[in-house]
């Protein structure tokens, strides 16, 4: 057997009077009297903070360009922002635990093979516990977050609604889209058919979306409004949103589909209910449905 | 009885042996890789004069494609699988136990490379050991061809001022480094080291099935070969996912992309088989499995993952090529056809195969870290519960690459449960390296390093894995080049970082030679240091909302992608090195000792080079693996109160 | 050569034949996973299609003319596609079923040291694939659609093509066997590779048995109203 290194692995010294601490306290303290135990806490807590930041850090290139312009884009950017907070505890213990084995378990260097020095530790029933239940909690956490999130997605995009159920009521606006190499157009059955190939959006207003293609399969990407939908040949999928912000945004194509896939793009011009109105009359459709 | 001789020694018993015809190795002596290239190349040759005599070249499909080019270019790729596949002696098996005519003793050893030097690394042969080298070339260089579409790309997205290429040759690109990588990816630790080391690990002389070993690495060497014609047939225009109906608008390299699919799948498929039945089989006596080595679960949970997911791919390939030539309606919707089959049937492997990747990795890390740190691995039964729970849950989560295409809404919620759920074995793995690390003095070598930034990319690419397996969040990253950012920290910056500290550890036994660790290292963290990079510049594009596959875009993306590209010359410029080191020790490095990190596992205790029976006598187990450390200061009952003698034996019983 | 199979050793290794055994079979599991796998994408496809018919692209044109409509067209108007006929889908399942039936039997024979049995089972296994191979060859070429004719269509001649495939292989597999028993290869004490061939066919029944289960009770699709491709109104058919 080789000599042991207890080089700093000595065991604490016993307390000089009993006290009265309750035994969990007890062993929480003795584990934080080894120097790694701090230093690993004390790790642990520093990158959190440092990595708190990035919560808010990763929603600054999501709203560059006008976002959040819907109520769908704000609960996008909820979960990304709570996702990101939840997930800090986990890797900044990682990140401690990496950042402290490499500062202060150095070992041996070079080509010999080192001596057996590490102590043996082939479980540790405590650690395991603690690990698998904060890991299911946090994941359990994240599912029902996003389970309620993608509830109120969903109802915010009325998403479930077939093309024959959509309500066609004075308030809502419906919008055919098709997608075709390399083009969107959109056409507005409410205003007598008109179509055009920039998308023009009432604020405030619920919009529909009956997205189809007419030959490969395309992606109906309202970026800042947080839409997104496969435009798939041979089928109609259905979105919606509502706008909640005037402005000119982006549509993009988000799935490859050829040559000019990279083009495949036009703007979403928001717009107050009334200059919509007009703008559908101008273009030669008058409220028909 | 009458196809038997008098009984010949084999390993000192007298066993009755099949007629030997000829010399040994028979019709196995005449065949090689050149007659195999020269039988390819001619069949294809033959195959397409022959067919672009027969199909009139003014004969068209439904949809006035030409139909000429398509039928010549799959005439020519059948012909170039099945003449290569002859002449390297692949039918030579079935034929000779159709006709009764078994390998004799001498018969198999010939196959298996006895005392042809050099000349076994270019035929059918079957020593796993060989088998596991030539897999290593491969690997490399199916990652070479990746890695330079992958500088063209980025010097395309880099320069963002002009177009450098075409877009039909920018979409080439992309697709081809994307199959090539995966490809790669899928070989990159199940290839070399599941071939070359697992057999040693578990005390065996080779594995169950050593011709079908052999058959598994020439299909993917055939494979290669039908990928890298795509580049000359117009590319393979349609992303690595060749999603359908637009690959029918392709070139005729789509034919060449399903065909590789086709073959590499045989070839994964029986590759599946022999690993998993050599692991449950042929482990060394006394090798229970709770004295199994990690190694050898990570190989059986991505093999049978391969196994039932494969098929999968494979037929929506078939589906694809018959779409094309026979006018089938698989996935054309003017007839019937459904692009979301095609997608469901796609993703119901390509899930899967991120875990045929990201496991054996893991299960390296896992083998390299007891030998650095000199103590066990961390709760053998937690990597082991982990590998499992991956395992059952791979292949239930499918459907999230697949919450934007509209197919089935409400199947978002019970995707979106499975895919979270993932995580929670997979945190497993991640637990068991840092409890593993925890408390170890760390041996500053290469292999334990490269664990560190294996880890640190895994925790990145598993938390932007979240934010995508949560289909409000996927609303927006879906289809945007956040998503190519995490795929890349999962299986370049975890897998592939993973599989070269496996190769790096493992060179010694595997090449007979000693790693410039010096040089190699260099290159290692040049490439790390490029990596975060390209990769962190990708996700801030990703967040801004730029698309995936795109070649021109917005100005708000420029200044992210000029970043990415800078730091893609850096990976390049650290993979040269590292690859360079490689060559470089392989070629003209110090021989290197049997055991240079002193470990305990079987592999290790064969001398260097490995003898082709691998162990003189058959080893017999008596102990965990993993037997390093010295107990624990601080507890005063040992944890470790099933911890047996140190020295596991070795040597034994007949 | 010894009888009992503890101590009879493979030839080439030199390993006990039980041992070779185990190998092969768990070889074959895989081979059955595998296979399943594949059995199952191509059932998927039939099902999912059947389930879809999209752009009302299902059913072979024609097939759901009525016949009365018929009696309006021309005379010399070349016949409409239809369904494949349900029965020789179950005739070749029936089919296979016997050939296995015939091999398990042979099988069992030379377990109990019959080798004549054995070459009679295997000869009459071979020689109803052989029937097989050609009823499912006639069934391919006597459809009454050509593969462009729909999503039903291309669905059936996938399946019937991997049918066909698969009796092919089996009929190498059978007489190759039939060689190496009267090669004295394949003994009551060298047993294992017909019992692997004998479990193989069992799955090839079961293989055969979902693609007829496709062909018989998912024939007309139940989506009626499907949408018109490149509109965004639904069919009313």
């Amino acid at each position: 057997m080789t000599d042991v290194n207890t080089k700093g692995l000595e065991p604490p010294d016993e307390p000089e009077a009993p006290t009265n601490r309750p035994p969990s306290m007890e062993r929480i303290r003795t584990w934080l009297s080894r120097p790694y135990a701090r230093g690993i806490v004390i790790l642990s807590l520093i990158i959190g903070v440092l990595l708190l930041p990035m919560a808010w850090i990763v929603l600054i290139p999501m709203n560059v360009t006008g976002a959040p312009a819907s109520e769908i884009m704000v609960n996008i950017e909820q979960t990304v922002f709570v996702f990101t907070l939840v997930s800090v505890p986990i890797v900044s213990f990682v990140y401690a635990v990496l950042v402290y084995s490499l500062i202060k378990w150095r070992g041996h260097k070079g080509d010999s093979i080192p001596e057996d020095k590490s102590p043996a530790i082939r479980t540790n029933t405590i650690g395991v516990v603690l690990w698998t239940a904060v890991s299911a909690g946090l994941a359990f956490f994240l599912v029902v977050w996003g389970l309620i999130e993608l509830a109120q997605i969903t109802s915010n995009s009325y998403g479930t609604v077939t093309a024959d159920q959509q309500p066609g009521g004075e308030q809502s606006i419906i919008v055919n889209v098709t997608g075709q190499q390399w083009v969107w157009t959109f056409e507005y059955p409410q205003h007598d058919g008109v179509t055009t190939d920039v998308l023009y959006l009432p604020k405030d207003r619920a919009v529909y979306f009956n997205v189809t293609s007419k030959d490969v399969i395309h992606n109906f990407w309202l970026v800042e409004l947080g839409v997104k939908i496969d435009a798939n040949p041979g089928a109609i999928t259905q979105t919606g949103v509502t706008p909640t912000k005037v402005g000119s945004f982006n549509l993009r194509c988000a799935e490859l589909c050829g040559m000019h896939h990279a083009y495949m793009e036009t703007e979403v011009e928001v717009m107050e209910i009334e200059s919509f109105t007009s703008l559908m009359r101008e273009m030669g459709g008058g409220k028909t449905a | 009885m009458s196809a038997m001789s008098t009984g010949a020694p084999v390993f000192g018993t007298d066993v009755p042996q099949p007629v030997q015809y000829g010399p040994p190795g028979g019709m196995m002596r005449r065949l090689n890789l050149v007659t195999a290239v020269v039988l390819g190349v001619g069949c294809a040759a033959i195959a397409g004069f022959v067919i672009d005599a027969v199909v009139p070249s003014t004969a068209s499909t439904a949809t006035f494609a030409p139909v000429a080019p398509d039928l010549i270019y799959l005439g020519m790729l059948a012909g170039w699988v099945i003449g290569f596949m002859a002449g390297i002696g692949a039918f030579v098996g079935p034929i000779r136990w159709f006709m009764g005519r078994d390998l004799t003793h001498l018969d198999a050893e010939y196959m298996a490379g006895k005392d042809l030097g050099w000349r076994r690394y270019f035929k059918f042969t079957t020593d796993h050991k060989v088998v596991g080298l030539q897999y290593l070339v491969v690997t490399m260089f199916l990652l070479g061809l990746g890695g330079l579409l992958a500088m063209l790309i980025r010097t395309e997205l880099g320069v963002t001022w002009a177009e450098v290429f075409s877009p039909s040759f920018y979409n080439s690109m992309i697709g081809t480094h994307g199959i090539a990588m995966i490809l790669a990816m899928i070989l990159a630790v199940m290839g070399p080291i599941a071939n070359f080391i697992m057999p040693m690990m578990i005390g065996a002389r080779d594995m169950a099935f050593p011709r079908l070993n052999a058959l598994s690495l020439w299909l993917v060497v055939v494979a290669a070969v039908c990928l890298v014609s795509t580049l000359f047939t117009g590319g393979i225009q349609d992303g690595w996912s060749v999603y359908q109906p637009l690959a029918s608008q392709g070139p005729p390299a789509m034919l060449g992309y399903q065909m590789t699919i086709i073959v590499f799948a045989i070839s994964t498929g029986v590759a599946s088989i022999n690993l998993i039945v050599t692991a449950v089989t042929m482990r060394a006596k006394g090798m229970t499995w709770t004295r199994t080595p990690i190694l050898v679960y990570g190989v059986i949970a991505a093999a049978l993952m391969g196994l039932y997911a494969f098929p999968f791919f494979q037929y929506a390939q078939i589906m694809a090529l018959t779409d094309r030539i026979w006018d089938t309606s698989f996935f054309n919707p003017l007839q019937g056809g459904s692009v979301w089959l095609y997608e469901n049937l796609f993703w119901l492997l390509g899930h899967p195969e991120v875990y045929v990747i990201l496991i054996p990795g893991t299960a390296v890390l896992f083998e390299i870290m007891p030998v650095f740190l000199r103590k066990p691995l961390f709760s053998f039964n937690f990597a082991v519960a982990g590998i499992i729970g991956v395992v059952a849950l791979s292949g239930l989560v499918w459907a999230h690459h697949m919450y934007m295409t509209g197919w089935a809404p409400s199947t978002n919620y019970p995707f979106m449960l499975s895919t979270e759920l993932i995580s929670i074995p997979v945190g497993f793995l991640v637990l068991v390296v840092i409890g593993t690390m925890w408390r170890g003095l760390v041996w500053t070598r290469l292999p334990v390093l490269a664990v560190y930034a294996v880890i640190f990319n895994k925790m990145i690419g598993g938390v932007t894995g979240i934010y995508l397996s949560d289909v409000p969040a996927d609303q927006y990253f879906h289809g945007s080049v956040f998503v190519v950012a995490h795929f890349h920290y999962m299986l370049m910056g975890a897998a592939l970082f993973a599989a070269m500290a496996g190769l790096a550890f493992y060179f010694p036994k595997m090449t007979g030679r000693v790693l410039d660790e010096r040089t190699a290292s260099i290159g290692f963290w040049t490439a790390f240091v490029g990596f975060q990079v390209t990769f962190m510049a990708m996700f801030v594009a990703g967040l801004q909302g730029m698309p995936r596959r795109v070649l021109q875009f917005d100005s708000l993306f420029n200044a992210p992608n000029q970043i990415a590209t800078v730091g893609a010359y850096i990976i390049g410029i650290g993979m040269l090195i590292f690859a360079g080191a490689v060559v470089y020790s392989w070629s003209s490095g110090d021989r290197a000792p049997a055991n240079p990190f002193g470990s305990k596992s079987l592999e290790w205790q064969t001398p260097t080079p490995v003898p082709l029976e691998n162990f003189a006598v058959l080893p017999v187990i008596s102990e965990r693996p993993y037997t390093y450390g010295v107990p624990d200061p601080y507890e005063n009952v040992s944890l470790n109160s099933e911890r047996k003698p140190d020295a596991q034996r070795v040597g034994g019983s007949p | 050569m010894n009888d009992d199979s503890a101590q009879v050793l493979a030839p080439t290794t030199g390993e006990p034949i039980s041992t070779i055994q185990r190998r092969a079979k768990a070889g074959l599991w895989g081979l059955v996973v595998m296979d399943a796998a594949g059995t199952l994408a191509v059932v998927v496809a039939y099902a999912y299609l059947w389930s879809l018919n999209v752009n009302g692209g299902w059913a072979p044109p024609g097939a759901s003319i009525k016949p009365s409509e018929t009696d309006e067209l021309l005379p010399s108007s070349p016949p409409k596609a239809s369904f494949a006929a349900e029965w020789p889908f179950w005739m070749i399942l029936l089919l296979v079923c016997l050939s296995t039936l015939a091999m398990w039997f042979g099988y069992k024979e030379l377990k109990r040291g019959n080798n004549a049995g054995m070459i009679v089972g295997t000869t009459s296994a071979s020689i109803i694939t052989v029937i097989a191979l050609i009823a499912q060859w006639l069934q391919i070429s006597t459809f009454p659609f050509a593969a462009s004719d729909g999503s039903y269509a291309s669905a059936v001649l996938l399946l019937c093509a991997g049918n066909l495939f698969n009796l092919l292989i089996l009929i190498f597999l059978q007489l190759g066997m039939l060689t190496r028993t009267r090669k004295g290869l394949v003994t009551r004490a060298v047993w294992y590779q017909p019992q692997i061939l004998s479990y193989w066919m069992v799955w090839l029944c079961i293989a055969f048995f979902l693609g007829a289960l496709c062909t018989t009770f998912m024939v007309e699709s139940p989506n009626v109203e499907p949408a018109i491709f490149g509109t965004f109104q639904q069919d009313s058919a």
